[in-house]
C-alpha cells in the first residue's frame, strides 16, 4: 500500500472514487504521478455486499443528511433522500446498471438545436462529438461495452424478452441487449456475468465494469494510487495567487488532516461537487470556490425518469439475470413533433419485492398495492430515462440549518420540473405502456421517479467563463489547478446514461493534466 | 421486545392494521406478526413514535363498537383509510413496508428466489426460460437514427 506525505506538495489529490474519479487517477497513475484519492466512505469489496435490497441500500448509499426543495415529487416522496448514490470505494459505479448509450452529435449542441427553449438555461457545449468520439473508443474497451469493438452481446433474459416482442410488436426497430458494460464472456480479467440478478447492489461476482474491480486496482499495481477510504473532505485551500494548494478532510479516526497537491480534481458526484465548492468559500471567493460566474450548483439536471411495470398472465421472473441488459433506443431520435425536445430510451429494470412495494406507489398502501405485489412473479420492468431541461434555479446550495456528522452544512437540492420534463416523462410512460399492451400485458403500472441517480450539470463546462464553471478540459475558469471530473461538468444532460460519457471525458482530462503538470514539474 | 405499556391486545391489534394496510389473503399471519413486531421493536427505541403507537392503536381500537381486530376487511381498511397521513400509520407503513417483503416466507409466497450467487446466479438457473414469446433478436443492423 503506498503512502505519500501529507506534505507532499507533488500529489495530485483526487476527490472520490467513482466513475470520474477513479478514472483520472488510473490514468494518471499509468503516467507515473504520485495520486491521492481521497473518498469518503468505506472500502468495501464482492464479499461484503449483500443480495438483499435493503441491507445492500444501508451499506451502500450515501445516507448523511440532506434536504429538498422544490415542487418535484422526490422532495414529497423523499424529502431527505434526493438521490440514490454510493457512498463507498468505486462510487455509484458499484451500483449503476451499465447501459452505455454515447451521446448523438446534436445533443453536444442543445441550445442552438433546440432554440431558445423557455424557462431554460440550455447552452452549447464547448466541444463537438468528434472531439470526444476517440475518448468514447477508449472508455469503451476499458470498460468491456457488449456490442463495441468486438465484444458479444449478452444473451436475453426473461425481462428483456417481453420488452425485445413489445417492441417488435410496436414497430421499434433499435432494441437490443445493450452496450451494456458487463461481460457476456472474460475480459480484462474479469469474469462473465452469471445472471444473478444484484448489479444494482455491488455486483459481487465483479463482472460489471466499476471503479472498484477496474481502474482502482489496476492504478494500485503502479504504486502511484494512495487510497485514503472514509476520508471526507471538508474543504479545499487556496493560496494568494488563486491556485489550489491542497485539502482538508476528516479522516477515519474523526481527525482533520491537510494533504498538499500539486492539482486538485474534484469528483463527488453534482451534489457533493458544488457543495464541496461551495463550503470553499474564502476572501478571495466569497460566493465559493470558483463561482465567480455564481454558475456553481446551478443547472441541476436529473434526467426525466419514470417506470413502467407490465403484469402479465404468465411468469416473467425479471429478477433473474442482468437488471438493465435491454434498450430501446427508437425514442432517443431528434423529433420535436412529439411535443417536447430531446429524446428518450426506454431500458429493462427489475427490483425485487421489498424495493418494488416502496417504490411503486411511495407511502401509499392498501390492497391495489398488495393486489400488485401479488402479480410479483408476472411482472416485467422498463425504465425510462431521457433528456431534462437545464434550469438556472435548479439548483445545489447549502442547506440554512442542517449540518453532517462533522458540522459541515449540508446540500439542499431544489427542483422543479420543466414542462418539456413532464411531456417527456408523460410520452415515455405511454409508450412503455403499449410496449407491454402489444405483448398481452393485463395491466400497466406506471411509477414515478426515484430518488436520482443521474446527477448533472452543477459545474458545467462553457467556453465562457461567465457561462460556467469549467472549460473543455474540466478546468475551473477561475482556479488554474482545480479540475472538475464526474457529471457535474455536463453542459446538457444528453439522453444517454451519463456513466459512459463521464468516463469518456475523465480519461481525456487525464491526458490533458499530464501534459500539463510534465510542463509545470519539468 | 417493545415497551411493557404494550398489551398483548395493542400487539394483536397491531397485526392487524398491518394486515389491513398490505392485505394478501394467500399470506399466513407469521410474516405479519413479525412485521408487527419490527414496529414494536422500533418504538422500543423511539419513545415518541412508542407514545404515537400506544396512543393510535387505541383510537383504532375505538372507532367501531368492536375493537380493530374484530372488524371485517373492508370495514378495518375503511377505519385505517381515516388515519391515513397520520404520524402513526405513515410510521408503522413505512417499517412494515420493508419487513412484510423481506421476509422470506413472503418471497416464496410471492415466487421471489432473491440471493443467488451461492448457486451460481442463474445463469444455469432459467434466467432465459420464458417460453410464451418468441426469442428475440438481440442486437439489430445499422445505426440508431440521430
Amino acid at each position: 500500500m503506498t503512502r505519500f506525505e501529507y506534505d507532499d506538495s507533488d500529489v495530485v489529490v483526487v476527490v472520490g472514487s467513482g466513475a470520474g474519479g477513479g478514472t483520472v487517477a488510473n490514468e494518471l497513475c499509468q503516467r507515473g504521478f504520485k495520486t491521492v484519492v481521497l473518498e469518503a466512505g468505506p472500502h468495501l469489496t464482492g464479499p461484503d455486499y449483500h443480495q438483499d435490497e435493503w441491507p445492500a441500500f444501508a451499506q451502500m448509499a450515501w445516507s448523511d443528511a440532506r434536504t429538498t426543495s422544490g415542487s418535484w415529487q422526490v422532495a414529497k416522496d423523499f424529502p431527505n433522500l434526493p438521490a440514490w448514490l454510493v457512498k463507498a470505494v468505486g462510487g455509484t459505479t458499484t451500483h449503476w446498471a451499465g447501459a452505455c448509450p454515447r451521446f448523438k452529435p446534436h445533443e453536444f449542441t442543445a441550445r442552438s438545436t433546440y432554440g431558445d427553449v423557455e424557462g431554460a438555461s440550455l447552452l452549447d457545449w464547448p466541444i463537438a462529438l468528434g472531439e470526444l468520439e476517440p475518448y468514447y473508443d477508449k472508455a469503451e474497451i476499458k470498460m468491456g461495452v457488449t456490442h463495441r469493438h468486438g465484444r458479444p452481446p449478452l444473451p436475453a433474459n426473461n425481462n428483456y424478452k417481453v420488452f425485445a416482442n413489445g417492441a417488435e410488436k410496436l414497430g421499434y426497430r433499435y432494441y437490443s441487449t445493450g452496450p451494456y458494460a458487463t461481460n457476456a464472456e472474460p475480459y480484462d480479467g474479469r469474469p462473465a456475468t452469471l445472471q444473478d440478478g444484484f448489479n444494482f447492489q455491488g455486483d459481487k461476482h465483479g463482472s460489471k465494469w466499476s471503479t472498484l474491480v477496474a481502474e482502482l486496482p489496476k492504478a494500485e499495481k503502479t504504486g502511484n494510487l494512495d487510497l485514503r477510504p472514509e476520508s471526507h473532505v471538508a474543504q479545499i485551500l487556496h493560496d494568494a495567487s488563486g491556485k489550489a494548494t491542497g485539502v482538508l478532510y476528516v479522516d477515519r479516526n474523526g481527525t482533520l488532516r491537510r494533504q498538499r497537491a500539486a492539482v486538485v480534481v474534484v469528483a463527488g458526484n453534482s451534489i457533493e461537487t458544488p457543495r464541496l465548492l461551495l463550503l470553499s468559500g474564502s476572501a478571495q471567493h466569497p460566493d465559493g470556490l470558483a463561482n465567480s460566474s455564481g454558475q456553481v450548483g446551478r443547472n441541476y439536471m436529473r434526467h426525466t425518469t419514470g417506470t413502467v411495470w407490465g403484469q402479465f398472465d404468465k411468469p416473467v421472473r425479471m429478477w433473474r439475470g442482468e437488471t438493465m441488459a435491454g434498450v430501446i433506443a427508437d425514442e432517443s431520435r431528434l423529433d420535436t413533433d412529439r411535443g417536447f425536445v430531446g429524446g428518450y430510451y426506454m431500458e429493462t429494470i427489475s427490483l425485487g419485492p421489498a424495493f418494488l412495494a416502496k417504490f411503486i406507489a411511495p407511502g401509499r398502501w392498501g390492497s391495489h398495492i398488495s393486489d400488485l405485489l401479488d402479480g410479483y412473479r408476472n411482472t416485467a420492468g422498463m425504465w425510462i430515462v431521457g433528456e431534462d431541461m437545464p434550469r438556472a434555479d435548479n439548483r445545489v446550495t447549502l442547506s440554512g440549518d442542517t449540518v453532517d456528522q462533522h458540522g459541515l452544512p449540508v446540500a439542499n437540492v431544489h427542483f422543479d420540473d420543466h414542462p418539456n420534463d413532464v411531456a417527456m416523462r408523460r410520452h415515455g410512460q405511454r409508450q412503455g405502456a403499449a410496449v407491454y399492451k402489444a405483448v398481452g400485458a393485463q395491466n400497466t403500472i406506471e411509477t414515478p421517479p426515484y430518488p436520482s441517480t443521474h446527477n448533472l450539470g452543477t459545474a458545467r463546462m462553457s467556453q465562457r467563463p461567465g457561462d460556467g464553471v469549467v472549460n473543455r478540459f474540466g478546468r475551473a475558469h477561475d482556479v488554474p489547478n482545480l479540475f472538475i471530473a464526474d457529471g457535474s461538468v455536463f453542459t446538457t444532460g444528453a439522453a444517454a446514461n451519463p456513466t459512459l460519457t463521464i468516463v469518456a471525458l475523465a480519461t481525456r482530462q487525464a491526458e490533458y493534466i499530464a501534459t500539463e503538470l510534465t510542463k509545470t514539474l519539468a | 421486545m417493545g415497551s411493557t405499556l404494550l398489551t398483548a391486545q395493542d400487539r394483536q391489534t397491531l397485526v392487524n392494521v398491518v394486515y389491513a394496510a398490505f392485505p394478501h389473503s394467500t399470506f399466513p399471519r407469521g410474516p405479519y406478526e413479525r412485521a408487527a413486531d419490527a414496529v414494536i421493536a422500533e418504538a422500543g427505541t423511539n419513545p415518541r413514535f412508542l407514545a404515537q403507537l400506544l396512543q393510535g392503536l387505541g383510537e383504532l381500537d375505538a372507532q367501531r363498537d368492536v375493537p380493530f381486530s374484530e372488524l371485517d376487511a373492508d370495514t378495518a381498511a375503511a377505519v385505517l383509510r381515516g388515519a391515513d397521513g397520520s404520524p402513526f400509520l405513515t410510521a408503522i407503513v413505512d417499517s412494515a413496508v420493508v419487513t412484510l417483503y423481506s421476509d422470506r416466507e413472503v418471497w416464496d409466497l410471492l415466487g421471489y428466489e432473491g440471493p443467488s450467487y451461492d448457486k451460481g446466479g442463474y445463469a444455469d438457473r432459467g434466467f432465459d426460460d420464458l417460453d410464451w414469446l418468441p426469442d428475440p433478436k438481440i442486437e439489430f443492423e445499422g445505426e440508431v437514427p440521430a
